[in-house]
């Protein structure tokens, strides 16, 4: 509709292309880059090698880093996929006085400039002794990730059919019966995206990270420092190797959502 | 017990709120107090005088603006005719587009600034091509100024603006648009009367949660402005990091902060129109 001259569908379609390009294009440069032989970032690449990617695996610093991002990742996404879930129930079935308040202040930090959330963080941890541990991490990146959890599971419990839990109550079983053995199943699905997202949010996060971690390194803070430095290659594959996880946990999230016939709501 | 609880439903949202009001709201409020606050003084404004007296900080603020406008800008002047483009596509068509925005959207935002190194260095992609093509003779200099952070930003921020404008352009009724035509009125008169007024609400929505983005950035400018653009953020982690001066840092922050949440209360206003 709203076509007009094909001489302005042109011009449109135009724009809409450069569009895609411009989004798409620098993620489609990095990855050949990555397996360039050459020690400056020319493209095309003068040659194929995998050297980069030897540099990333031989260094123990990058491993190290590695492993505690794994490691806070994974922590702190179970924590805000168990409290943020548990906390997305209790907004939409139950209430209670300060409801929308609370549900306010949950998705605060993805409104929050994330620089104040590092600046508030770094002088309460600081305050508290905290500042550089590994605990003050997880929480910090608990807190962050929240917002995403409830997201995903607050158009999931709304969706799901309240009628089907009434009858489980129907039946004598308690509200916390009914979550583990009637909700929960039926959510798995969503709940399986929700933690995805949780974890990406949370091994990609850099700038809190990065003002809080002390001697901690994750990946994506030794990258930044680095990249505020000089430019080395190897980042080339450690990005590559970043846009793949992100690839093959859209995937994973594409794959179980559309199998339980849910995606929309969690795309748009 | 199993009745009380069924009636509020608030056991299940204590834990996470304990958690919030102890590692968010409390370091938060601790900073405002920092802010306003100076040993054996008390309450005070000092840290805000501070502020207007040294132009550094006006310029880092007007750098900030001019920035966060241009990126906002381009964002719109792009974001608007590709979102519109996409609804006109083909059911296929279309998911192919929306996973090409939504694919960068959940990459890091690292990793997305760091390939503009990549496509706009001096042997880069932009410059190769240029040379090739005999417009340029020596290597155009994208990186390491207002230009580079600007479109750094401008790449980052537009699925923000897109997904959210594409599902409002959705929902608008073909039908609408088919009786329009109907009577007579011409594919401009359709688009500018009938098709971009109903869509109004939700650009401006977008363009205000993408100003909010571009204020607080802090990657971008930190590594595609090689510390030669500063913005707020990266003034604040001077103030934090380099030269500790933390009273300052908190003064900024809470300006930063209530200018936040000040456009963002206007984009909740904008975002219940624009879903009714």
């Amino acid at each position: 509709m709203t076509g007009g001259s094909p001489w302005s569908r042109r011009a449109l379609a135009a724009v809409g292309v450069f569009g895609l390009v411009f989004l798409t294009v620098p993620l489609l440069i990095v990855v050949p880059m990555s397996f360039s032989s050459a020690r400056a970032l020319t493209f095309p690449p003068p040659g194929f090698s995998l050297r980069w990617y030897a540099a990333f695996f031989g260094d123990p610093r990058w491993m190290d880093a590695m492993w505690t991002s794994a490691a806070l990742a994974s922590l702190s996404s179970i924590a805000a996929l168990v409290l943020g879930s548990l906390a997305a129930y209790g907004l939409r079935r139950g209430s209670f006085a300060g409801r929308d308040w609370a549900e306010g202040n949950f998705m605060a930090p993805l409104i929050v400039p994330t620089i104040i959330a590092a600046i508030a963080l770094y002088l309460g941890l600081a305050k508290v002794g905290l500042l550089g541990s590994f605990i003050g991490l997880v929480v910090a990146h608990t807190v962050l990730n929240v917002p995403l959890v409830m997201m995903v599971m607050g158009v999931a419990i709304r969706e799901f059919d309240l009628r089907i839990e009434q009858v489980a109550w129907s039946l004598g079983a308690s509200w916390s019966y009914t979550v583990a053995k009637v909700v929960l199943p039926n959510l798995a699905p969503s709940v399986f995206a929700a933690w995805i997202f949780a974890f990406i949010g949370s091994f990609d996060e850099v700038i809190v990270t990065s003002f809080i971690a002390g001697r901690y390194e994750t990946v994506p803070k030794r990258m930044f420092n680095e990249l505020v430095l000089e430019v080395n290659p190897t980042i080339t594959a450690v990005a590559t190797l970043l846009i793949g996880l992100t690839v093959l946990a859209l995937a994973a999230v594409t794959v179980i959502l559309g199998r339980a016939g849910k995606l929309r709501p969690t795309l748009a | 017990m199993n009745r009380q609880e069924r009636s509020t439903g608030f056991g299940f949202v204590a834990p996470l709120l304990v958690l919030m009001v102890v590692a968010f709201n409390a370091p938060i409020a601790y900073m405002l107090g920092l802010a306003f606050w100076d040993k054996g003084q008390g309450f005070t404004l000092e840290h805000y005088q501070g502020l207007l007296e040294a132009p550094v900080y006006l310029r880092v603020l007007g750098n900030t603006m001019r920035i966060a406008l241009i990126a906002t800008l381009a964002n719109v002047l792009i974001g608007y005719p590709l979102a519109h483009w996409m609804r006109g596509l083909q059911n296929r068509a279309r998911l192919v587009a929306i996973a090409l925005v939504v694919l960068p959207f959940w990459v890091s935002i690292l990793v997305r600034t760091y390939s503009w190194i990549v496509v706009l260095g001096n042997a880069g992609l932009v410059n190769r091509a240029l040379q090739w093509s005999g417009l340029t003779e020596q290597p155009v200099q994208f990186l390491y100024n207002e230009l580079g952070v600007t479109i750094g930003m401008a790449n980052v921020l537009l699925p923000f603006l897109v997904l959210p404008l594409f599902a409002a352009m959705i929902r608008i009724d073909d039908r609408l648009l088919q009786a329009a035509a109907s009577l007579g009125a011409p594919p401009r008169t359709i688009f500018w009367k009938v098709y971009f007024p109903l869509t109004l609400p939700a650009l401006a929505a977008g363009t205000l949660l993408v100003f909010i983005l571009c204020l607080g950035f802090y990657i971008t400018p930190a590594i595609l402005g090689g510390g030669r653009v500063p913005m707020i953020s990266n003034l604040l982690d001077t103030l934090i990091n380099q030269i500790p001066r933390w009273e300052q840092a908190s003064a900024i922050s809470t300006i930063l902060l209530v200018v936040s949440l000040l456009i963002f209360a206007a984009y909740r206003r904008l975002d219940r129109t624009a879903s009714l």
